[in-house]
């Protein structure tokens, strides 16, 4: 492999400054001239039809500058995928739960468009509501969408293979069920936004987005605008992992009072309005039948999977796919079936989060693997190794492993753990358990069928030559990927970090899909690549025609020219440029040619250098219906060991421990690798531990902040021994790919199995309460009359 | 979620505020370190015209060990109280509850006065006041009155404490040689948490015949208040301390003194369970403390 200068080192973030210093700006930090204040009139029924709405008193209230509704905003409907748009900006005819979107107030002050929204009058009648499947599954249940009958959203049916036959084949089969719970992203920044039109109609959304692209596209269908019209801009965001990566009502109500009123607006989501928008991670139930033969070999898996959407579609038809798609690898496994269903009903719509569709599966299957190595007696890391996929294969599902470094991940886990001195050597009431996952590297194609290209970069060169500006659409959320297209960009070039400047997050710089489906390091680090490499190979061109020597024999290092044999003589290029700064006091006498003078030559020569680069995958994945989803130019890998106390009197567990080892490729920046795998530990175990969306019977969210929405603090969080396994991903720049996703797959199957080891039970259901461990506990000291 | 519209009051004195308070009457409210008033207000479930801060008034925040006893002022902080001195040599059940509230922002806000006005079944330190017997001191125009800790509790947010008076401290008699206290709570995760159970309990027993002199229990998130578990401490006394002593507590306070209802943070038979042994739990520690 290569030498890399600046690539996989441990630079420091270029936006660490600012944010340590407080000067990063984030949406609520911005305001504007004569700045509006929007606020949402938000259902507080879960299924209703509106009767009426009255606004004309709101509309009468002093500072109040507009009033929206459906008849402002129009009937278009938009969504996630164009295939399965079900959303208006508001209720039209009815409200489908609890928070779904009626109306929208712009005022000189916060207090004033609250006090407004309160003056709305909505007459309803009151429908009845489905809150469950089952709920929504029955003969007769009230349907939330024309065309979905029995409230079925999506289904999916796969096999690949003959599962019928590989579990006859099977020594050993293993039928489970498992559920988790609905889940909130639980970011640190609310959504907010502000959007002004200038004189020319051109409408700038500044928006906490993960997606400005999609989110452009968006405002411009439902504003009925050209899409070169509509500029949307990300500053500074505090997270998304998944939930922002679509377009919000909010953000379309916003566009649509600043048309109104010509006057900028800007609106927030309260933490509450967080949990009402939802889409995050939807609640799974699983039942999962897997066949071995006594040797260990996997023979088949028959998955089925509900999943309870709420009451639009969102990302669920992506989900749903993800959900069967990415259960079979990382191990070779011949014959997968899958029947998914995802269910409408009148709660908040869920989507995407960490880890989409497959993190409560590969949580349902770990666990089984255990359970065969317990029955045919092997260790279950060893039965993990002896099924593990290796570099090359590619799974009956048409996913193909062009890097894979499970084995070495295991055998890091392994020894970072000390599994072998601990693995069935733990006193009672402490265990340890393993996992491994996979996941993408990018989805294989983009959100709405097209062509497109999934990233493209520029990159020029400052006119005075030395520093390289690289401008992306890509979306910093606070993961670091602007760090790693400017170390990409620097490495390409051959100049020092320092010497880059990346500016990122705005569509006016070009094509981004966004930060989603662990995508961004991969695709946009490829574009970023490309872009520099392309404006390299100008300066390199200008200096051969200026010096005479064939391009190939140079390159750029460090910042300073490297020549192949002997360097010709450049000291006419050196007077050239040293005449351009008559006067200046940091002329170059380095006994090699600069970055610096080079690119000024290359200037005065060309005119601005401007290198572009682009990216999009090659064809993926096979010929059946849901084929694209799951396809990825790469798969990032991981394998977890948890190590656990279980309080066998009060059912609390403790984590001790978390030893993680990941795939990722070439490291990029081995710290912001370490620092999304810690991050995909933490959400994991609050999945795990406490995270849970609780409703009461009317469809509200009871607990809505992050009081009661529980997620880990520094207090709940293990040791996490983090290892970084690096293969050469040749579908990767530098042969990098994900980490973000891939993560958090180990985690949840880590804690269950090890909770298993410490006490004896297994738990088909999360959260881990204390209480449902309580109760599992007492259950099995019933079953084996334990006193 | 903005803060509704209050007037704000800063008085430098008791007598101040008390006045204060007796024009605006029950349209006011006292702030002490605000982390449940500003709450409430915000998400409307309380309103108020008048907001009384009394964090001007320095007397409240006063900590001060006497030869018998100790006082500490409503307004000291529950980062105030862990770190006196005093406190954790002495009533280190209280130190535990105080150092369970919340996160470190809160504790450096958050007072002891105002925890035991907002009066939550579920609050941190009250089960130790319990335990150790504070009495609650009351200032009105009109005088003063002390009120045993046991009877100042009325309900969920419901006190005492008459609409013209300000609850200016506690006194805490010094706990009896051979004797030690624990508290213990328990939720979903390791902080910030809002308890599911959390008990304290103190043990005094005679080093000569290890038998039990006094124990009191007091259990909380069991019942409308925290509630001292009456049938459990009786059994307790006479007993020779141990391990079995402890555990016929535990099932005594389970089964008889408490009262749990099921709600989102956990049903009543797992809290009726867990009130066993966080009982059994804290005796022993108790114990443990008692005899060294």
């Amino acid at each position: 492999m290569k030498e890399f200068d600046i690539i996989s080192t441990r630079a420091n973030r270029i936006d660490t400054p600012d944010k340590a210093t407080g000067r990063a700006v984030f949406v609520d930090d911005i305001s504007r001239p004569g700045m509006l204040y929007g606020a949402l009139l938000q259902s507080p029924h879960a299924h209703a039809k509106i009767l009426s709405i009255d606004t004309s008193k709101a509309e009468k209230l002093k500072g109040v500058k507009a009033v929206i509704t459906s008849k402002d905003a129009g009937s278009i409907k938009y969504g996630v995928s164009p295939a399965r748009y079900d959303e208006t900006v508001f209720a039209i005819d009815k409200v489908r739960y609890v928070g779904d979107e009626i109306a929208a107030v712009a005022a000189e002050s916060l207090d004033i468009a609250l006090a407004a929204v309160d003056l709305i009058k909505v007459e309803y009648e009151i429908l009845p509501a489905v809150l469950t499947i089952e709920e929504a599954m029955k003969d007769g249940a009230p349907l939330l969408h024309e065309g979905s009958p029995k409230n079925l959203c999506a289904e999916v049916h796969q096999e690949f293979g003959n599962v019928e036959e590989g579990l006859k084949n099977s020594d050993i089969i293993i039928t489970t069920k498992m559920k988790n719970k609905r889940q909130d992203g639980a970011f640190i920044e609310m959504q907010g936004c502000i959007a002004e039109f200038d004189n020319l109609g051109v409408l700038t959304l500044t928006s906490s987005t993960q997606v400005p692209h999609y989110v452009q596209r968006t405002v411009a269908m439902v504003l009925g605008m050209d899409i070169g019209k509509v500029r949307v801009i990300k500053p500074y965001v505090g997270a998304g992992f998944g939930i922002k990566a679509s377009a919000n009502p909010m953000e379309l109500a916003c566009c649509i009072l600043a048309r109104k009123t010509k006057k900028p607006v800007k609106m927030n989501y309260t933490r509450d309005q967080v949990f009402m928008l939802a889409r995050a991670r939807h609640q799974f139930s699983h039942t999962i039948t897997t066949g071995a033969k006594k040797d260990g070999t996997l023979m088949a898996i028959k998955h089925e999977c509900w999943l309870d959407g709420g009451a639009y579609t969102s990302f669920g038809i992506a989900t749903v796919y993800y959900t069967g798609s990415l259960l079979g690898g990382p191990y070779k496994l011949d014959n997968m079936s899958y029947d998914g269903y995802r269910v409408y009903n009148n709660k908040p719509a869920c989507g995407a989060q960490r880890g989409h569709g497959a993190v409560i599966a590969r949580a349902a299957f770990e666990q089984q693997l255990d359970m065969i190595a317990e029955k045919i007696g092997m260790d279950p890391l060893e039965l993990r190794i002896k099924n593990m996929m290796e570099t090359g294969d590619t799974t009956c599902n048409d996913l193909n492993m062009s890097s894979f470094g499970m084995s070495e991940c295991i055998e890091a886990v392994r020894k970072g753990s000390g599994w072998d001195q601990k693995k069935g050597k733990m006193p009672k009431g402490k265990g340890i358990g393993m996992a491994c996952g996979f996941f993408v590297s990018g989805a294989g194609y983009p959100i709405y069928r097209s062509d497109t290209w999934h990233g493209t970069v520029i990159v020029k060169l400052t006119e005075d030559g030395g520093t390289a500006l690289v401008y992306t659409a890509s979306a910093e959320i606070g993961q670091g990927s602007d760090t790693a297209f400017a170390m990409i960009a620097a490495e390409t070039l051959g100049i020092p970090l320092e010497n880059v400047r990346l500016a990122s997050g705005d569509t006016d710089m070009g094509v981004d899909l966004g930060a989603y489906s662990s995508r961004q390091t991969l695709m946009t680090g490829h574009a970023t690549k490309d872009a520099a490499e392309h404006a390299k190979r100008q300066v390199l061109e200008v200096l051969a025609e200026q010096l005479k020597a064939p391009v190939e024999n140079m390159d750029i290092r460090n910042g300073f020219v490297e020549f192949k044999g002997a360097a010709p003589d450049f000291s006419e290029l050196r007077t050239r440029y040293i005449k351009e700064h008559r006067g200046w006091i940091d002329n170059p006498t380095s006994e090699k040619l600069s970055f610096k003078e080079a690119s000024r030559i290359a200037f005065l020569e060309r005119g601005s250098i401007v290198g572009t680069g682009k990216y999009k995958p090659h064809n993926l994945g096979g010929k059946f219906k849901g084929a694209a989803v799951g396809t990825s130019p790469a798969y990032g890998c991981s394998a977890q060991v948890a190590e656990v106390t279980v309080d066998m009197e009060t059912g609390q567990v403790t984590i001790d421990k978390i030893t993680d080892a990941h795939d990722c490729g070439k490291a990029i920046n081995l710290t912001s690798v370490e620092g999304q795998m810690q991050g995909s530990v933490s959400m994991g175990i609050g999945e795990a531990m406490h995270e849970e969306v609780i409703f009461d019977k009317q469809g509200r969210v009871l607990n809505h902040d992050l009081a009661e929405y529980k997620i880990v603090t520094s207090m709940d969080m293990p040791k996490v021994e983090a290892i970084v396994v690096e293969s050469d991903e040749p579908n990767g720049p530098y042969g990098a790919k994900e980490v973000g996703e891939g993560a958090i797959m180990p985690t949840i199957p880590a804690i269950l199995n090890a909770v298993y080891d410490a006490a004896g039970v297994r738990l088909n259901e999360l959260p881990l309460t204390p209480e449902r461990v309580y109760n599992a506990i007492q259950e099995y000291k019933e079953k084996n009359k334990i006193k | 979620m903005l803060l509704p519209k209050f007037e704000f009051h800063e008085p430098g004195s008791i007598k101040e505020a008390l006045e204060l308070k007796k024009k605006w009457g029950s349209t006011a409210r006292f702030l002490a370190g605000g982390t449940d008033l500003l709450v409430h207000l915000k998400k409307k479930i309380i309103t108020t015209d008048h907001i009384i801060s009394l964090q001007r008034i320095e007397s409240l925040a006063r900590i001060t060990a006497h030869p018998d006893f100790v006082e500490i002022g409503a307004c000291a902080t529950m980062a105030a109280i862990s770190e006196t001195p005093v406190i954790q040599a002495k009533f280190s059940a209280l130190k535990s509850g105080v150092d369970n509230i919340g996160t470190h922002l809160i504790r450096n806000r958050a007072t002891l006065g105002g925890n035991v006005c907002n009066a939550s079944p579920a609050g941190d330190s009250l089960p130790a006041l319990l335990i150790y017997k504070a009495l609650v001191l009351l200032e009105s125009l009109d005088g003063k009155r002390e009120v045993p800790i046991e009877e100042f509790f009325k309900g969920p947010g419901k006190t005492d404490m008459k609409a013209d008076e300000i609850l200016t401290g506690f006194r805490l008699p010094n706990p009896p040689v051979h004797s030690g206290a624990h508290y213990i709570q328990l939720g979903k995760r390791k902080s910030s948490e809002i308890n599911v159970v959390n008990v304290a309990s103190f043990l005094e027993f005679d080093p000569k015949t290890k038998k039990i002199i006094d124990a009191r229990i007091a259990l909380g998130s069991v019942a409308a208040t925290p509630i001292r578990s009456l049938k459990a401490e009786a059994l307790l006394k006479g007993k020779i301390a141990e391990e079995t002593s402890f555990y016929e507590a535990g099932e005594k306070a389970r089964f008889e003194d408490c009262k749990p209802i099921d709600d989102f943070r956990g049903s009543a038979a797992y809290r009726r369970a867990m009130v066993g042994v966080l009982t059994k739990r804290t005796l022993t520690t108790a114990f443990k403390l008692a005899g060294r």
